[in-house]
């Protein structure tokens, strides 16, 4: 068949993926609701997991304790709530709190005499994470507040320059972080399901006995899956952008790999459909790989910090570059080693892959 | 465009072919030609190599050995080249179920690049050929065997093939829908078209097919008419349900009556195969009603299995 005709069958495939999709209302649904519940699912880990509840007890009004409790407030490792000590008794025996921190009545005159300060702490070493944060959060609060109170005494002072115009929040990274993995989620989930439903079906004999080209084909169900998932990838963004608080440095960017990573996760998706060939198998295998691929990709920090060995399996997986090229879209910064020409090449070279893949795997059973 | 063809080359032309899938040889040593403008049925029970021989007239999968042309052109090499001159009903049907009877045919269109000018009164003409034009904004899921096997058929003709798949075309649909489908066939052949067809049904095999060839283990078994198959068997089989056991003496003497191919009774019923009209008949039903009671007698055309039984001396496996 000509290139016209191959061209003719990628857009019917593409109108034919579609309106089958759109015949199954709950596959369509998951499809959004799965990337959407994962970007939320993370948000509510990185918020819960930031701060530790703290309970603080002021039995000093004085100068000197409240200089201290700002300097607690300033530490980013508490999330302090002002109560009495029975309250605070109260709080930490129902588990709402990891630790009491109590001012002494005397903490000021104590101070100011050049007398030690004891400073109760009560820590709930129950979770061994949370514990290190208050461990190591009071001594810090402890050493910024001598700054503040007493600086002629601290002689010794961190004098910091940023490298990056301004700080980005954890959550505004990871939340970019996760928009790639809605994408990964969605492109694999919609290429899968798809590309099995043919086998499923035996509607795959109809593809293959046509005289189609194999990768017209395939490219059709990718701009399908594409289309379909457009729905999904743009609320995920809207969310990052709206919800989050990040908005894009460079928005052409965030469209343009938005698109590229869609259609090269959706070929590897129709890969595994028609390997696996059935959608109770895709759809939990979808899952099953997006998440390590999202994992090791670096999505909680620039990976080369996490050292040698981690960084070289980053390199291995799709979602690093993906996840490169959302934070410079997003941030304007370069979190990975790669370019930004490097990220598009290896995920247009990714589609062209799984394009490949997907037609030399498109075949009935029995053949 | 494509290379032009000879009319000389057979539609469907297999040479030694073999196909092995590890351990396990599904077609062995296989020659069969199909001429242009034939019915061509390809009988044997399940796991015979029929399927097997037909994914690889397709294209679908490669031989381990041996040569395969269809339309004059080497299989699976060139099946791109001759896909277009090719129409398939599977046995599956492989219709999109979601999508309307006209949608199947419409995608079925784009996918086969058959021109748009003309394409709508096309679709209408089949779909009023296979008498599904009042069910043609319906989703194919829901309709029934026979119909899906109907619409399956105008689908495989949309493009005008040359030459025709039917895998079990017939293979659980109803007596009039199986009759009504007969017809569609028939009429094929009547246009030119040449068809191949797999079947499990002698029944079908003799109403439609000029030549049928029996596989069984791969193999093929026999190659030739149904009429002269009939004959190698018998064209007539009686059944006579007795109160007793034949003698050896009674089988021996059935057997002796001219027009008699075989006589055997494996269990409660006696069959004799009858060849050369029915003439004979009359003679066995005498012969046997002065030595047992009878209870029944039936009277049909030998089914596949007693063909089978026939050629190869063994069951016919299912």
């Amino acid at each position: 068949m000509s290139l016209r005709g191959d061209v003719r069958a990628v857009r019917a495939v593409m109108r034919k993926d579609i309106k089958v999709a759109l015949t199954q209302r709950l596959l369509v649904g998951l499809g959004i609701v799965i990337p959407i519940n994962f970007l939320l699912l993370f948000m509510l880990f990185a918020i819960g997991g930031g701060q530790a509840p703290t309970a603080v007890v002021m039995e000093d009004h004085g100068p000197l304790a409240q200089k201290f409790l700002t300097a607690m407030e300033g530490a980013h490792s508490f999330q302090i709530t002002l109560m009495s000590a029975g309250q605070a008794q109260k709080e930490m025996s129902a588990g709402h709190i990891v630790a009491i921190i109590t001012m002494p009545p005397s903490f000021d005159s104590d101070l100011s005499a050049g007398r030690p300060v004891e400073l109760p702490v009560v820590v709930n070493n129950l979770q061994v994470d949370f514990t290190n944060d208050i461990r190591r959060a009071v001594p810090m609060t402890v050493t910024s507040f001598y700054a503040a109170a007493y600086p002629g005494q601290v002689t010794v002072r961190a004098s910091e320059v940023d490298v990056q115009p301004s700080d980005t929040g954890y959550i505004p990274y990871l939340a970019v972080s996760v928009a790639v993995l809605g994408l990964l989620l969605a492109g694999i989930l919609q290429g899968a399901q798809s590309a099995a439903k043919e086998h499923e079906a035996a509607t795959v004999i109809e593809l293959v006995l046509s005289p189609a080209a194999p990768w017209a084909i395939v490219a059709g169900k990718m701009l399908a899956a594409l289309a379909l998932n457009a729905v999904s990838g743009a609320v995920v963004l809207i969310l990052v952008v709206v919800l989050v608080g990040a908005p894009p440095a460079h928005p052409v960017e965030v469209l343009g790999f938005a698109l590229l990573l869609m259609t090269a996760f959706a070929s590897l998706g129709i890969f595994v459909g028609n390997l696996v060939r059935r959608r109770q198998a895709a759809i939990p295998l979808a899952l099953g790989t997006s998440l390590p691929l999202f994992f090791v990709s670096g999505p909680f920090g620039p990976i080369n910090w996490l050292g040698q060995l981690n960084s070289v399996i980053a390199h291995v997986s799709p979602a690093y570059y993906g996840i490169a090229a959302f934070q410079h879209a997003f941030h304007g910064y370069q979190a990975a080693q790669t370019s930004l020409v490097e990220d598009a090449v290896v995920l247009c070279a990714l589609a062209a892959v799984g394009l490949m893949a997907g037609a030399t795997t498109l075949k009935p059973r029995s053949a | 465009m494509f290379p032009p063809m000879y009319e000389a080359d057979a539609a469907v032309e297999l040479e030694g072919v073999t196909k092995r899938f590890g351990e396990l040889i599904a077609v062995n040593e296989l020659s069969i030609r199909v001429e242009r403008g034939e019915i061509f049925g390809l009988l044997g029970p399940n796991g015979s190599g029929k399927t097997t021989t037909l994914n690889m007239i397709l294209g679908l999968s490669a031989p381990t050995a041996g040569r395969i042309r269809v339309l004059g052109r080497e299989m699976p090499k060139e099946q791109r080249s001759v896909r277009r001159m090719l129409g398939t009903v599977p046995q599956e049907t492989a219709l999109y179920e979601e999508l309307s009877a006209e949608a199947n045919l419409r995608f079925h269109a784009e996918l086969f690049d058959v021109p748009r000018h003309g394409l709508e009164s096309r679709i209408t003409r089949l779909l009023e050929l296979v008498q599904l034009q009042d069910r043609r904004r319906s989703p194919a899921g829901t309709f029934s065997g026979g119909m899906k096997r109907r619409l399956a058929l105008a689908r495989a003709l949309l493009h005008e093939p040359d030459l025709l798949f039917l895998d079990e075309p017939t293979l659980g649909v109803d007596v009039h829908s199986r009759r009504a489908l007969w017809d569609h066939v028939r009429d094929l052949r009547a246009r030119g078209k040449t068809l191949l067809l797999t079947t499990n049904y002698l029944e079908e095999a003799n109403t439609l097919c000029d030549r049928i060839a029996i596989l069984d283990h791969g193999r093929l078994v026999v190659i030739d008419k149904p009429a002269s198959l009939r004959q190698r068997f018998g064209d007539t089989v009686i059944e006579m349900g007795l109160d007793g056991k034949a003698t050896p003496d009674l089988l021996l003497r059935l057997r002796a009556l001219p027009g008699v191919a075989e006589a055997v009774q494996p269990d409660g019923v006696l069959r004799v195969s009858l060849e050369g009209g029915h003439s004979t008949a009359g003679a066995v039903v005498t012969l046997v009603a002065a030595e047992l009671r009878l209870r029944s007698i039936t009277q049909r055309e030998p089914s596949l299995e007693e063909v089978f039984l026939s050629l190869t001396g063994t069951q016919l496996r299912d």
